[in-house]
């Protein structure tokens, strides 16, 4: 045998669904937006039916269409006039629209029973007409539960109470537009409502207002010219001050929440077309003072029940709280100095009745028939030919969604984005949905269509309908290169930095930052090199094309450059492959900005001389490391190669000064195809060298992970989280740039334990003592390092070696240090 | 962080206001820095109002109000396994 599992709150002004599962309870959030609760309001504008927030939108502009509070005409024969349908709607079908609606939080979950709460109040046939609506939504059991008995459950079960006389509760439950108060009585687990008041025009909404009325006009006014504010502001037809009011409506309601945990909040006003600039202090007394009235009502009526029933407020145990007005910290402090009562607070009052529902709905078994239930995981999906038609790939910010139904069907459409941020609401479907859909930027864009039959009973989805924004295109041309930034790697080498990636479409652009990696003093001839080059990301600089190329002298600073400073680099390039770089030095404000396009290669033969060298450099540093291999064919590869290299270097040292010819030009081909053959021979063997490195070190990893703080492990995670990608990229300046920050992980866990110090401590045993400055006490702490290692103390360890650090004349690099070296572009 | 980009984008907003120019880089920056870290902030302002948008929380002042004139606080959304998800609806008035 089953149980419901399931519970709702079908409030007045809000409603949720939860789920029991497992002795735990999880409350579905609403899939568009990301709430508990749903305003229990629907409206129906134009063959559209919205429900909940959106409905809600256009009850002040838009009243006729829009219904909320039908909960307080449930039962009763009043009935609705919606013109877009041209017929009546009963409390009943707006309800039933609303469970339908909470249902639709389960996402395909098949509910066929469920618990739903109603006020104390409800007579039998209201209650009925409660149970009438559930099943209109499709539900095939509903148990009906109180809700001061859900609330009451809710904390009992949350707070695991174990009662075992008979007990007195009073539920106090100050929701967002009414008020009532219950009389619970509670014996070992067993609950009723012995007697309960309510008013249903008093709540949270009304606080509101009066905030608005009572604090912030009589502000304005002592500040401004304004007179009569608040009648302007509620007069009907007064665009501009109906626009104040519901700004101010706004942030009386963000400051009334501050001021639940803080004892002052401040209200910023800026509002041009009446010229209002204000900032308002609001203090909690203020607050406490004009919502007085409003509690002194409820506690009346509450003072009234306990007359009505002979008792005194030392015959009730505890105060049960709920609705998001109780969080007022005067409602809670109120209650418990004039009872004496104790006030329970431990749950968030806005759901604890959807929770007490759902533990009622996790102990009531199911009385549906076996077999039924049995079908329940199965997703009910009639055998429905739905057609789908739409762009996969767009750039524009909206795109059409097309889809063919049979002709048999009958019933509703609805569109929804998985993101959360768009839903169109219920529509009557045609044989031929059309809709166009607005789609967030650079990012796939996932939609989901849903069919409803008339009973709002969803007979069909499908969330496969993906369309990506911007980041494909079919006009776009790709870019048959990576194009990169060089940046300094260490002193004396770069790297380079994919800006955009083969294969991206044109037209391109990004921002990136870097930082200055050497000082370039005013008026000196030093230079900030910025060079983009087009080719293989993973091969050598020199062997790829540069494509534009900025050097920014010394000679234009106002100022200094300083290592670290921020540089803002702005990439451009247009479908017709034209280059723009647009330098920002914040510190310096200089701004410079270039056009480079194909006709007009700069080359700077100072640049290409210095990228011989490097090139030249590695290839002579490669021969001495494998000379002793004796592997012939590789060295006479790399010799021809260094051969061609050097002469190369030569000639370009002799055209140094030649300004005219096109020699520079011919000595920059050459490079590239000198340095591609150089590169040729070396890559595979770097880069087999980088994963080697890889390896290790992330063996090395998976030895300290565990001795890892949670901070460093979610770190590790991140950055071995694209390592595929990385490590199948043959980029070795990529699977490199993993390797060091993998190896400064492991460094710092690594250093991180107590155990260190003995290393530590070792590595300054050995030092020659002429290093630290005061012998003797060089030698007692060394003295002391040792017993306390023979001791295992190494919290004392700690501290000498911290000491023994303090005594060195010289201090030592940090492991970091490499990140202050000073480069050749000077920029990292 | 909510807050914080609320912030910001108020500070953002008065500049605009107050015709101060000076700081619009360090926005782009933060702006830039939070794209990074997964969020999408868009200000809906001077657009015309989708009712379907559930990303918007409008105040609509009358019955064929139609353009975004005011936003009080932005949309945001912030990518958790590589797809964006609402955090928060932008509040704005229609007018």
């Amino acid at each position: 045998m089953k149980n419901i599992n399931i519970g709702i709150d079908l409030g007045t002004t809000n409603s949720g669904i939860a789920k029991y599962e497992n002795g735990k309870i999880s409350i579905y959030k609403n899939p568009v937006g990301f709430k508990d609760t749903i305003p229990s309001v629907v409206s129906f504008r134009k063959g559209r039916i919205q429900i909940g927030e959106k409905a809600r939108e256009h009850s002040a502009t838009n009243a006729e269409n829009v219904f909320s509070s039908f909960k307080r005409k449930m039962g009763s024969d009043e009935e609705y006039f919606i013109k877009d349908l041209d017929r009546n709607c009963s409390p009943i079908e707006l309800s039933s629209m609303v469970l339908n609606e909470l249902i639709n939080f389960a996402q395909g979950e098949s509910l066929k029973s469920a618990v739903i709460t109603i006020p104390a109040s409800f007579d039998t046939i209201q209650s009925n007409a409660t149970k009438k609506a559930g099943y209109q939504a499709g539900f095939e059991e509903i148990v009906l539960l109180q809700e001061p008995i859900a609330a009451c459950l809710a904390y009992s079960n949350s707070l695991q109470l174990e009662v075992t006389s008979e007990k007195k509760w009073l539920v106090y439950d100050f929701g967002g537009g009414t008020f009532d108060i219950a009389l619970v009585n509670i014996n070992e687990r067993d609950l009723k409502v012995v007697d309960h008041k309510g008013n249903n025009f008093l709540g949270g909404v009304d606080l509101d207002t009066l905030f608005v009325e009572k604090i912030i006009c009589p502000k304005i006014e002592k500040e401004t010219q304004e007179s009569g504010l608040w009648s302007k502001l509620i007069a009907k037809e007064n665009t501009t001050y109906n626009k104040l009011f519901f700004e101010l409506l706004y942030k009386a309601e963000e400051a009334k929440k501050e001021l639940s945990i803080k004892e002052t909040s401040n209200i910023e006003i800026d509002f041009d077309e009446l010229d209002i600039s204000l900032d308002i202090d609001i203090r909690r007394e203020e607050f406490e003072v004009i919502i007085r009235s409003k509690f002194e009502e409820s506690f009346h009526l509450m003072e009234k029940l306990i007359k009505d029933n002979h008792l005194r407020f030392s015959d009730i145990e505890r105060i049960i709280l709920v609705g998001g007005t109780t969080y007022i910290p005067y409602i809670r402090q109120q209650l418990q100095e004039r009872t004496q009562i104790q006030v329970e607070t431990s749950l968030d009052p806005t759901t604890a009745v959807i929770i007490g529902a759902a533990y009622y709905a996790g102990s009531k078994p199911s009385e549906l028939v076996e077999e039924e239930i049995l079908n329940e995981s199965k997703i009910e999906q009639s055998n429905i030919q739905v057609e789908t038609i739409y762009e996969p790939h767009s750039k524009d910010s909206e795109e059409l969604l097309v889809f063919l139904l049979p002709e048999s069907f009958d019933g509703y459409y609805r569109i929804t984005r998985s993101d959360g941020g768009f839903d169109t609401g219920l529509l009557k479907a045609n044989k031929k949905i059309a809709e166009f859909v607005p789609l967030l930027e650079k990012t796939t864009n996932q939609f989901t269509l849903f069919l409803y039959d008339h009973q709002q009973k969803q007979v069909y989805s499908n969330n496969s309908i993906q369309i990506t924004n911007g980041l494909y295109s079919i006009l776009g041309q790709p870019i048959p290169n990576d194009i990169c930034l060089e940046l300094d790697e260490e002193s004396g080498k770069s790297h380079m930095e994919i800006i955009f990636k083969k294969n991206d479409i044109l037209p391109l652009k990004r921002t990136i930052y870097k930082t200055c990696s050497k000082n370039i003093l005013k008026n000196s001839d030093q230079k900030l090199i910025i060079n983009v080059v087009e080719g293989n990301a993973g091969s050598m600089i020199g062997s790829n094309l540069s494509i534009g190329y900025i050097e920014i002298c010394g000679s234009n600073f106002e100022q200094d450059l300083l290592k670290g400073m921020d540089i803002e680099l702005n990439f451009k390039v247009s479908e017709s492959r034209d280059l723009s770089i647009d330098v920002y030095i914040s510190a310096l404000d200089l701004e410079i900005n270039e056009v480079f396009n194909p006709h007009q290669r700069k080359v700077s033969i100072e640049k290409l001389t210095s990228e011989i060298k490097n090139a030249l450099d590695a290839v002579i540093e490669e021969i001495r490391s494998e000379e002793s291999t004796e592997n012939y064919e590789y060295l006479a590869k790399l010799k021809r190669s260094e051969e061609s290299l050097s002469v190369l270097y030569n000639e370009a040292l002799e055209n140094k000064n030649d300004a005219l010819t096109d020699k520079k030009h011919q000595i920059d081909e050459l490079k590239k195809i000198y340095i591609q053959e150089f590169d040729d021979i070396i890559r595979h063997k770097h880069v087999l060298f980088e994963l080697d490195e890889y390896n290790n070190i992330k063996n090395s990893l998976s030895f300290y992970i565990e001795k890892a703080s949670p901070r460093q492990k979610e770190e590790f995670e991140k950055i071995i989280k694209n390592e595929k990608e990385v490590l199948q990229s043959n980029n070795k300046y990529l699977i490199r740039k993993k390797n060091k920050e993998l190896d400064s992980l492991l460094d710092n866990i690594y250093h991180n334990r107590e155990e260190s110090y003995i290393d530590y401590f070792y590595y300054f045993r050995f030092e020659d003592p002429s290093v630290f400055k005061d012998k003797s006490k060089h030698n007692k702490l060394i003295q002391l390092g040792e017993k306390a290692i023979d001791n295992s103390n190494l919290i004392e360890l700690k501290s000498i070696c911290h000491q023994l650090y303090d005594l060195l004349i010289v201090k030592p690099k940090r492991k970091d240090d490499f990140n202050t070296f000073d480069g050749n572009l000077g920029i990292k | 962080m909510n807050t914080i980009i609320n912030q910001l984008f108020e500070i953002e907003k008065k500049a605009l206001e107050q015709n101060i120019d000076g700081f619009d880089r360090n926005l782009k920056r933060i702006y830039h820095e939070l794209e990074e870290k997964g969020y999408k902030i868009v200000n809906p302002l001077g657009t015309n109002y989708d009712e379907r948008d559930s990303s918007i929380d409008a105040n609509i002042l009358n019955a064929n109000s139609k353009k975004i004139t005011k936003v009080i606080r932005p949309t945001i959304y912030k990518t958790e396994n590589d797809t964006f998800q609402l955090i928060q609806k932008a509040v704005v008035i229609v007018e």
